[in-house]
């Protein structure tokens, strides 16, 4: 046997095991994809005809002529909650009794708990990605280039990775896999207390206010600065400050949850 | 040097309603290369006694140490000398056995080419290789248990702990499971295992505890507990309640168990036709009776008072019996 049992070593032949299963039940990624997909075609077919190109030259031109890219961002938003699933494939290892396997063996714990948050922030990487490739079929165009969907992706990396973090917390604090599928409700006033479908400064009374307050409206706004405005470079860079620092927030909560319960009774 | 040396652990859960204590004082040596069983019913500690020599939980109070290193002080070490298979199979079911042989192999540290070497071995050794390629969630229980010893095995540790192996496995299977067992006995692995069932503990173990309410309350060989209840065993049978309890005055050092009522004598089928002298005198009306060689299942009546297998209730004692603890 070899001597180096590294940690990195251990994470990508953990992260690998995962993938696998993943790769085994290809059903349940459609539905995230099917919902993120759905809400770019029906906001662009329903929302697109008043606010594209006819409203060139209007109060309400906000998406510079082009709504797909105006609207794209929520897709992205949604499709980044796949990093959801990964508090769900750890639970499943803690009620299959894999978890516990692993911590019989010489293996770091934190290799066995970030693997998880990995294959949740790629399977982000792929979902973003397809929607992207959706976008760019129906009119998306980034304002700074191409270099903008690297940039779109890099944020929607950031923020999946905030909902992977969230939901291993919530995972192995309730110690079911329902914990951890519940704690995606989140997501839902996560992305409508913002500038979902119209710019911030058309939202108006307690919507306005919770908006300010929501890290998604600066993860929003900065992927639509991408798309359709160009190089704002301080709403881009609130974008990925409010994204990292929800990741960096999770992470650690989920870190910290994740020692409490691999602690030996 | 012992292969496991056990003294006086106990295991305390507390939480915020209740204390309990799962494990209130286990002792016990196994020797390298022996089968040690623990025998006892659901809820006796003998999960919690496994968690903690395989370093799983921690120990309350007490010692333990796997060929000399320290369960609680050196866990990393004993880990590489152990192989543990848990009650509830820790097998990913969406993976085939040759993709989580592999797996467990590379997190061993095996590199990939000797990774699908041992693959090949561990398939073989636990009869898979027809079904390597096949997902794990269309694998019988029987197979499951298979893969799941020889998921435990791919390290070739030298001290095999076993959960319940066979628990809800048919009788065919559990009999696979038990030659393979013994075949690893005889390859020199020191297996620990835990059942609930006295045959596999018969049949098996080379030696035996038997656990009760979180104490060892018998130890030795399969015959040197059979040979510590002393003499035979004599069963009568009555056919009501009042003939049972008139004959408890008679036979003061039975133990009654349903309709029956048993007694451990020397030299007891001689011993017959004294007794039921005595009980017809007394208006007693016997079925049956007969004389038998003590069974492990009549040393677990003994020394706890109620049969492991089949009733649950404890069974009724004469006030005279004297218990084995």
């Amino acid at each position: 046997m070899e001597s180096n049992r590294t940690f990195l070593t251990q994470l990508q032949i953990l992260t690998k095991r995962l993938l696998l299963r993943v790769i085994r039940r290809p059903l349940a990624e459609l539905p995230n994809i099917f919902i993120s997909a759905f809400f770019l075609f029906v906001y662009d077919g329903a929302l697109g005809g008043v606010f594209g190109g006819s409203a060139q030259g209007t109060p309400f031109d906000f998406a510079n002529g082009n709504f797909v890219n105006f609207i794209l961002p929520v897709s992205i938003v949604s499709a980044s909650v796949s990093g959801g699933a990964s508090g769900i494939y750890l639970v499943e290892d803690i009620e299959s009794g894999v978890f516990k396997r692993y911590q019989s063996m010489p293996i770091s714990k934190w290799a066995i708990i970030l693997a998880p948050m990995l294959v949740g922030a790629l399977r982000v990487l792929l979902q973003a990605g397809l929607i992207m490739v959706i976008g760019k079929i129906i009119g998306a165009d980034p304002a700074v280039g191409a270099v903008g969907y690297f940039m779109v992706l890099s944020i929607a990396f950031l923020w999946g990775m905030g909902f992977a973090g969230y939901s291993v917390a919530a995972g192995v604090r309730s110690g079911s896999s329902q914990g951890a599928q519940a704690a995606s409700f989140l997501f839902f006033p996560a992305l409508f207390l913002a500038p979902t479908f119209v710019p911030r400064e058309a939202l108006r009374g307690w919507l306005a206010t919770a908006s300010a307050y929501n890290p998604t409206t600066y993860v929003i706004e900065a992927m639509r600065a991408i798309m359709v405005d160009g190089w704002i470079n301080d709403i881009i860079f609130k974008g990925f400050i409010a994204a990292g620092s929800f990741a960096a927030l999770t992470l650690t909560f989920a870190v910290l949850s994740a020692r409490k319960a691999t602690e030996k009774a | 040097m012992l292969a496991v040396d056990v003294k006086n652990i106990k295991k305390t859960f507390t939480s915020k309603q209740d204390t309990v204590e799962a494990v209130k004082d286990v002792s016990f040596q196994v020797k390298q290369g022996e089968i040690f069983g623990l025998l006892g019913p659901n809820g006796a500690g003998k999960s919690t006694t496994i968690l903690m020599l395989t370093t799983l939980l921690s120990i309350t109070d007490g010692k333990a140490s796997i060929l000399g290193i320290d369960v609680e002080t050196q866990e990393k070490q004993v880990r590489e000398k152990i192989g543990v298979a848990l009650q509830d199979t820790g097998i990913d079911n969406l993976l085939t056995s040759k993709e989580l042989f592999f797996t467990t192999c590379r997190l061993w540290g095996y590199n990939k080419s000797d990774s699908e070497k041992r693959t090949e071995e561990l398939l073989e050794l636990v009869g898979l290789t027809e079904a390597a390629d096949r997902r794990v969630k269309t694998y019988s229980g029987g197979m499951k248990r298979r893969l799941d010893l020889g998921l435990s095995l791919v390290h070739s540790p030298e001290i095999l702990f076993l959960d319940e192996p066979t628990t809800g496995l048919d009788p065919g299977s559990r009999r696979v499971l038990w030659d393979e067992i013994k075949r690893l006995r005889d390859t020199g692995v020191t297996v620990i295992l835990t059942t609930q069932y006295l045959e596999e503990a018969d049949e098996l173990a080379d030696r035996i505890a038997i656990i009760d309410e979180g104490l060892v309350v018998a130890e030795g060989t399969s015959d040197e507990l059979k040979a510590s209840i002393g003499g035979d065993v004599i069963t009568f049978l009555f056919e009501t309640e009042e003939d049972i309890i008139k004959a408890q005055q008679v036979l003061t050092d039975s133990v009654q168990e349903k309709m029956e009522l048993r007694i451990t004598v020397e030299d007891g089928a001689s011993k017959i036709p004294g007794y039921l002298k005595e009980l017809t005198s007394a208006g007693i009306e016997v079925s049956s009776v007969s004389a038998s060689k003590p069974t492990l299942d009549d040393v677990f009546l003994e020394v706890t008072g109620y049969r492991l297998e089949g009733s649950e209730e404890p069974v009724e004692e004469t006030p005279t019996t004297t218990r084995g603890r």
